[in-house]
């Protein structure tokens, strides 16, 4: 029995032994829950929204947005001038922004960054941003080839290497003038490129710390006084975080240098603690202005995969503001904010935002000729498209079937998100137009309700593919397929993959119909209409169409602003109510909580960037 | 050389054989999911010359290549032959979260999953012998319906379920415990509860059962024969016999408490390894993936070992290897 009883008590000593060893949470002035995880802290390596919410407190960009309207405003540029011509931009640095190592941030930090965005080595997700900039297309392509067709000698890898610097300084239009002037040099007109500016991929990078140089003392502090590009960077042996390979010839980077101790920003706030999905702190940077009454020092970022649990956490006052709320989770919620009944819980009532954001869900259709099996593809037809599109009730769907009552879109671009320009409008909800369509195309519904060709072939069956990431895409396919096989008498089947097959069939071109989600990163039309270029690497539709293409092009040419917008406008109004090469549903909306009367600060533009340092605290909640 | 040494030896002469299967096997199912790691499922991609230097970079255009390179590193083999530097064995990066290494990720994950593992197996042993023994001391009385019952919903109630409840009751109303998190003891004991009680359900089971047949064998009634009080005929002669299969029950148990459980910690926000793994599988995570199951499997072989020499060790009369 003694033996016996001795297994519990040595499984209980373990226990608390690995218990001791643990680190409990202190309560941050700001406690932000998300499900979503950070996946880099780098920001040449970002692209979800998630990651980007963490660059804009610890790094900052040339601009950065007014998050009321955003326009743009001076970050680290204090003032920028372009040319007449619309191609030389040229940006005079804040002479005192400073690393948080106590470093200048100087134009090389941005000329460094944005050629690290640029080479294919970096794969980053975004490294397109910058292919207006002369010069860097061509530079990535060569470094691609070149690295495509590596054979490896002694020395072949570094001296491929430094003849890419050499290109670069030679043939890309991104120069450091002097340690506080950037000059940037475009081969066409970008209108919105303030707005790329202050995009987290964008942001600078401090060299020594991504490549994790090892100096000694004295080499440092000229460093620190004068910028690293004054000094000889180190040999590649004393780089911690980054080697050539002599195998392949890239550079292969070692991504642990974005964590606490090692990662320097030029942002508001500096990485405190970071603990894999689990926790981030962020704490204020020191020298930041002590104006800034109510401005959280401490920022802590928890892990909620459960997103009732992230609610009860609210609940209880454990977190202060919570994103990427579930429709699932409180409907009763949403429907006593959207009609100003306060329920018997106030505080969620008022804490509960409905925020219509950047981004359209929409269904794709594929527009190529034939299906991946070889059969033609009815949806190769624009008339067809556009029945699918007039027999659809997006009103119902988003009353009825989402719970957010999201605005209802007819076209990609969200109302009232860009400044200067007005979506037009799609084709709605017409039934009976959609009856016309489809006779016009050659399809006519026979005596039993069901569409048929003239020989009497009936339409194929419709596949809809939809992801089962979250229930919303079901409920809201199902509904689809009511509509559709109601008013149109087509036999509709949904198919639903996780996300990864989705994805893999989506890139492949084999579906008929699929669902689909698009978010604008910069405050241009173009973010969503580039999507129609028949070239364009997301046209997962494999819509092609040469006026399409000839119109954006040139609208890209256009300089003046209006005339430009108008251009715009009327490619949207034409995809939409002619070509149809998707249907958009509704707009797409966040939902988050945060009580007003504690929190201030938050934006509520659709672009729903939110620098956490604009985040005032209004009130101690917990006292 | 004892039939036991001589068992654990050759126990641990075959790990590195199943470990190899277990790699070779998961390796295989691990490529076949579709997509790719380093891509987005949604949203904007990348230039197609970079979408193939990021497959290049971590072998993804090469499964012979990532097969033979990782399998190199993760058993020391790379490191013996000096092509590698750092650690003897190196998982790698983890290839959707490219910050931290495989390494790093499972030695601070699999501690929490383990603690929590723990916890919820003492708790299932303390609950589920007591209410076995009260149980099987009075059979189909109501202290063993009571008991029958308090069982039988630990079984048949979703983790999720009863996660939630605990966490609305001990933490909303009653504000004992904090929602979520990791870190003391108030983090532990509503997952641990809720973790437990299915395995305390089938330890009760498990002991009704023992101390019902125990009661009625005759060293029993020689004990109660020569005037020992009851409760010393029950705690020494009883238990110990009604208690060996559970014994055997808590190797596997504890392994699976162990190795972390998906629904608990995401209800609970408990960074453990259970629910990593999952999203590790769901995006293709080729490294986390490899590198946890090597683990695991690690674990497991390990644990189940040690359950039959403590069986050994506890009940003298059985002799391990000895029947083979």
């Amino acid at each position: 029995m003694v033996r016996l009883l001795s297994i519990p008590v040595v499984l209980l000593a373990v226990m608390l032994a690995l218990l001791l060893l643990e680190r409990g949470e202190e309560r941050a002035d700001l406690v932000l829950a998300s499900d979503n995880e950070i996946f880099t802290l780098d920001p040449q390596r970002m692209s979800w929204l998630g990651d980007m919410r963490m660059a804009y407190a610890l790094y900052e960009g040339l601009v950065r947005w007014n998050p009321e309207d955003f326009t743009i405003q001076p970050a680290v540029a204090r003032s920028w001038t372009v040319s007449d011509d619309g191609l030389t931009w040229t940006f005079q640095l804040d002479p005192d922004a400073v690393w948080s190592d106590g470093a200048p941030v100087t134009a090389h930090d941005f000329v460094w960054a944005w050629k690290r965005l640029l080479l294919p080595d970096t794969a980053a997700d975004y490294s397109n941003l910058l292919f207006a900039v002369q010069g860097a297309r061509e530079l990535l392509m060569w470094r691609s080839e070149q690295l495509a067709g590596f054979s490896p000698s002694p020395g072949a890898a570094e001296a491929l290497l430094a003849e890419t610097d050499r290109r670069f300084d030679a043939s890309v239009g991104i120069r450091a003038v002097g340690p506080h002037r950037l000059e940037l040099q475009l081969v066409h007109p970008v209108p919105y490129l303030l707005d790329l500016l202050a995009f987290a991929p964008l942001m600078p990078v401090y060299r020594p710390a991504v490549e994790g140089w090892t100096l000694d003392q004295a080499t440092w502090d000229a460093a620190r006084r004068d910028g690293w590009h004054t000094i000889n960077p180190p040999p590649w042996s004393q780089r911690g975080f980054v080697e050539v390979s002599e195998s392949t010839g890239r550079l292969q980077p070692d991504h642990r240098w974005a964590r606490p101790g090692t990662l320097v920003g030029n942002g508001p706030y500096v990485l405190d603690t970071w603990r894999y999905r689990r926790d981030l702190r962020l704490v204020r940077r020191p020298e930041g202005s002590q104006a800034d009454e109510g401005m959280p020092d401490h920022i802590l970022l928890r892990s909620f995969p459960d997103p009732n649990t992230a609610l009860l956490a609210f609940r209880s006052g454990e977190v202060d503001w919570l994103t990427g709320v579930s429709s699932d989770v409180r409907r009763d919620l949403l429907d006593q904010a959207a009609t100003g009944v306060d329920g018997d819980e106030p505080r969620l009532t008022r804490s509960i935002h409905a925020i219509p954001a950047y981004g359209t869900d929409f269904f794709s259709f594929n527009c190529r000729p034939t299906l991946t099996s070889g059969l033609p593809n009815p949806f190769s037809d624009a008339a067809v498209r556009r029945a699918f599109a007039l027999a659809t009730d997006k009103q119902s769907i988003v009353d009825h079937v989402t719970g957010l009552r999201e605005p209802v879109a007819s076209t990609m671009t969200p109302p009232r998100s860009i400044s200067g320009y007005t979506p037009p409008q799609g084709l709605g909800h017409d039934p009976d137009r959609a009856v016309d369509e489809l006779a016009s195309a050659g399809w006519y519904r026979d005596a039993d309700g069901t569409l048929a060709d003239a020989a009497g072939t009936p339409f194929p069956s419709v596949e809809l593919l939809y992801t089962t990431s979250s229930p919303r895409h079901r409920r809201i396919a199902a509904a689809l397929r009511d509509q559709w096989s109601k008013a149109l008498g087509v036999d509709v089947h949904l198919v639903s993959k996780d996300s990864k097959a989705f994805g893999a069939d989506l890139r492949a071109g084999d579906f008929m119909i699929a669902r689909g989600r698009w978010y604008g990163d910069w405050g241009d039309p173009t973010t969503f209409l580039e999507l129609f270029r028949s070239t364009d690497g997301n046209n997962d539709r494999g819509f092609v169409d040469a006026d399409i293409d000839a119109a954006l092009a040139a609208a890209a040419a256009e300089r003046d602003a209006p005339t430009r917008m108008n251009m715009l406008a009327a490619i949207e109004q034409s995809l939409f109510q002619e070509h149809m090469p998707l249907l958009p549903i509704c707009q797409i909306v966040e939902v988050t909580m945060h009580d007003p009367t504690a929190l201030s600060g938050m934006t509520t533009h659709p672009r729903l960037v939110q620098y956490l340092g604009d985040v005032r605290i209004l009130q101690d909640q917990h006292p | 050389m004892t039939p036991m040494r001589r068992m654990v030896l050759s126990r641990l002469a075959q790990v590195p054989l199943i470990l190899l299967a277990v790699y070779t096997l998961t390796f295989a199912l691990a490529w076949l999911i579709p997509g790719n790691p380093l891509q987005r499922d949604e949203g904007r991609r990348p230039p197609a010359a970079i979408a193939e230097a990021m497959q290049a970079q971590w072998n993804l255009d090469d499964p012979w290549t990532f097969y033979w390179s990782y399998l190199g590193d993760v058993s020391g083999v790379s490191w013996l032959l000096g092509d590698r530097t750092g650690a003897v064995l190196e998982f790698g990066p983890s290839l959707r979260h490219e910050n931290w290494t495989v390494g790093e990720i499972i030695s601070g994950q699999l501690p929490v999953s383990m603690t929590l593992g723990l916890a919820a197996m003492v708790l299932a042993v303390v609950g589920g012998v007591t209410l076995g023994t009260l149980g099987g001391l009075r059979p189909d009385t109501w202290v063993d319906r009571l008991t029958g019952s308090v069982a039988v919903i630990g079984v048949s109630i979703p983790a999720f379920v009863i996660g939630t409840a605990l966490l609305m009751a001990g933490g909303v109303w009653l504000e004992w415990f904090p929602i979520g998190g990791w870190g003391s003891w108030r983090h532990l004991l509503l997952p641990a509860v809720a973790l437990s009680l299915p395995f305390a359900a089938w330890i009760a089971r498990l002991t009704r059962q023992g101390v019902i047949e125990e009661m009625r064998a005759d060293y029993v009634r020689t004990a109660r024969a020569k005037g020992l009080p009851e409760h010393t005929v029950v705690t020494r002669h009883v238990l110990p016999n009604a208690l060996l299969p559970v014994l055997s029950y808590l190797g596997p148990a504890t392994a699976a408490a162990l190795t972390g459980s998906f629904v608990i910690e995401k209800v609970f926000a408990i960074p453990g390894l259970g629910m990593h793994f999952v999203d590790a599988v769901l995006g293709k995570d080729l490294t986390m993936i490899m590198g946890i199951v090597l683990v695991y499997s690690t674990m497991l072989v390990l644990l189940n070992l040690a359950v039959d020499v403590l069986y050994a060790w506890v009940d003298p009369r059985i002799t391990v290897g000895a029947a083979s």
